[in-house]
């Protein structure tokens, strides 16, 4: 058979040309770099966290002047500042405005009650009008950080997803932030991804001699800060083996592979089996001269 | 002559296939001069279909003519042979998942070779390429359900009685099971289909614990 042109050979051609179009877009589109913007994201996350956490905190220091009482019975500062920002004043209160908010009858009654018999003082419209405002800004940020937690955990799954899979969205997000994107952590060795985060701790344990850190940003994760203090440092290998993997993965190819996910859950298992008692302390380790040059350490530090 | 090539070198054999593009390299295949065209050297350490034909694969189920839809086409490495080895006559729809590889397999390969379709996209969907009846399937895509979506593939694209060409990689399907048992089952998922299997074909030494399962589509 030859390439000759027929009508059928023209639309093929036109279909082809029409598919690569198509594809170069989808290609660019890609190429915009999400990975950039998800370490935007979850740097915003965690500024919206600690913003979070001053306006909610100064919002219920103020309002507490007014009514001191309330905060101890609304445990959750957003819910708290919630009904600062859409109820006012205590004189403001009643079993309507506090209800849909999720409490129970009895304890709308006894907010009621606290209010009636509040220590607090009066307060000024001005002065109320303030602590509104940084009671509503409080519901914002927390909004917001709602949105950035989702955005986060779908971006994940999108652009990384075996990172995802293996470290957690958030994590994940945080060991690239820390790299300074997929393109870095995909080229990082497991042993500097391992104490991401740690920077600090590194340079002290290299200038005094200290030990060096088992790990950093992956101490947040669930089966590291879980585990005895003894397996910490092995799963945190463990781990940070596997993220590497993932890693590279998510970048030179970009599919999903569950392999790197049941590989860590079974070595996890095996560490968990292996390392089941605390060891036994190793006194020789001890008997060399430390780093800094100091004489090694003293029989009375040893353990039998 | 045949758009492939068999040489034996060095007591192993190594294959050859006509240059759709001559001039032109993939990666960094070599090109020789054979009865006056181009050939490109294709390495069974890195190309599964090379290896399953060394293994004995017949020339014929790759013929020159063929319409091809090709899933997983990473960076066209093994599309580009396959391109080669249909001709101008034939037709490969490649599709692939990821954009980082698509962008070598499409500036590289379709961009270079006209009877090359790309698609990026999933292959769980082939509503997005679903452009022609093909007469085979090549199925590499890695993933734990991948028969499944070979089989819709092949539902939805491939004519009666058509080739199914599926590598099973028995990691990605199983990491604890014996690859044995999991070429057999995955054998066993065609045939419920309806398919006909005509030969499992292990990759060793090419490749460690991976197949390319030879089957024909339902009637
Ligand atoms: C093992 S590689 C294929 C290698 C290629 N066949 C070769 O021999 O040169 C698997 C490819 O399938 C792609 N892939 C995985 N899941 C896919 C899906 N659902 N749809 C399309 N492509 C997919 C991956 O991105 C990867 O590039």
């Amino acid at each position: 058979m030859s390439g000759a042109e027929t009508p059928e050979t023209q639309d093929i051609e036109a279909l082809r040309q029409r598919s690569i179009a198509a594809a170069e877009d989808a290609i660019r589109l890609a190429s915009s770099r999400p990975d950039l913007h998800l370490v935007q994201a979850i740097q915003a996350l965690d500024d919206t966290d600690k913003f979070l956490n001053i306006t909610a905190t100064r919002a219920s220091e103020w309002y507490g002047l007014h009514f001191p009482e309330l905060s101890q019975m609304v445990q959750d500062n957003v819910a708290l500042c919630k009904i600062i920002f859409e109820i006012g004043g205590r004189g403001s209160y009643s079993p309507e405005a506090l209800s849909g908010r999720g409490f129970t009858e009895k304890k709308v009654a006894a907010m009621m009650e606290a209010r009636d018999r509040s220590k607090g003082g009066e307060i000024s419209e001005g002065d109320l009008a303030k602590v509104k405002s940084l009671g509503a800004l409080a519901v914002q940020l927390s909004a917001l950080r709602g949105v950035l937690n989702d955005y986060v955990e779908s971006q994940m799954k999108k652009t990384a997803p075996n990172v995802a899979e293996v470290a957690g969205a958030t994590i994940g997000a945080r060991l690239m932030a820390k790299a300074g994107g997929l393109d870095r952590l995909a080229i990082l060795p497991a042993s500097t991804i391992q104490i991401l985060g740690a920077e600090k701790a590194l340079f002290r344990s290299l200038r005094t001699g200290a030990r060096p850190p088992k790990h950093g940003i992956l101490f947040q994760h669930q089966a590291v800060h879980t585990a005895p203090k003894w397996q910490r440092g092995k799963i945190a290998r463990t781990l940070a083996n596997k993220i590497a993997i993932a890693a590279r993965v998510d970048y030179y190819r970009g599919s999903e592979d569950a392999t790197i996910k049941a590989g860590l859950d079974r070595r996890l298992e095996g560490i968990r089996e292996r390392y089941k008692e605390p060891p036994q302390r190793k006194p020789e380790r001890r008997d060399r001269p430390r780093r800094d040059g100091r004489p090694p350490r003293r029989e009375k530090f040893r353990r039998r | 002559m045949s758009r492939l090539l068999r040489e034996e070198r060095l007591g192993r054999t190594a294959l050859l296939t006509q240059n759709l593009a001559p001039g032109k390299r993939v990666y960094n295949e070599d090109l020789v001069r054979r009865g006056g065209a181009e050939y490109r050297t294709w390495d069974p350490f890195r190309s599964k279909l090379a290896a399953a034909i060394i293994k004995g694969l017949p020339d014929t189920v790759v013929a020159e003519g063929t319409k091809v839809l090709y899933l997983g086409a990473s960076t066209g490495t093994t599309v580009s042979h396959v391109s080669d080895l249909v001709g101008p006559g034939g037709m490969v729809i490649g599709v692939e998942f990821s954009p980082r590889v698509a962008r070598e397999f499409v500036e590289r390969v379709a961009r270079e070779r006209k009877n090359v379709i790309p698609y990026v996209a999933d292959a769980r969907d082939p509503s997005k390429y679903s452009v022609a009846r093909v007469d085979l399937v090549y199925c590499d895509i890695a993933q734990p359900d991948q028969t499944e979506i070979a089989i819709a593939n092949c539902t939805a694209m491939l004519k009666p009685g058509g080739t199914l060409l599926l590598v099973v990689k028995a990691r990605s399907i199983d990491v604890l099971k014996d690859p044995e048992k999991v070429f057999k089952d995955e054998k066993g998922k065609l045939e419920g289909r309806g398919f006909e299997v005509l030969k499992v074909f292990e990759l060793s030494p090419f490749e460690k614990d991976h197949a390319l399962i030879h089957a024909l589509a339902p009637r």
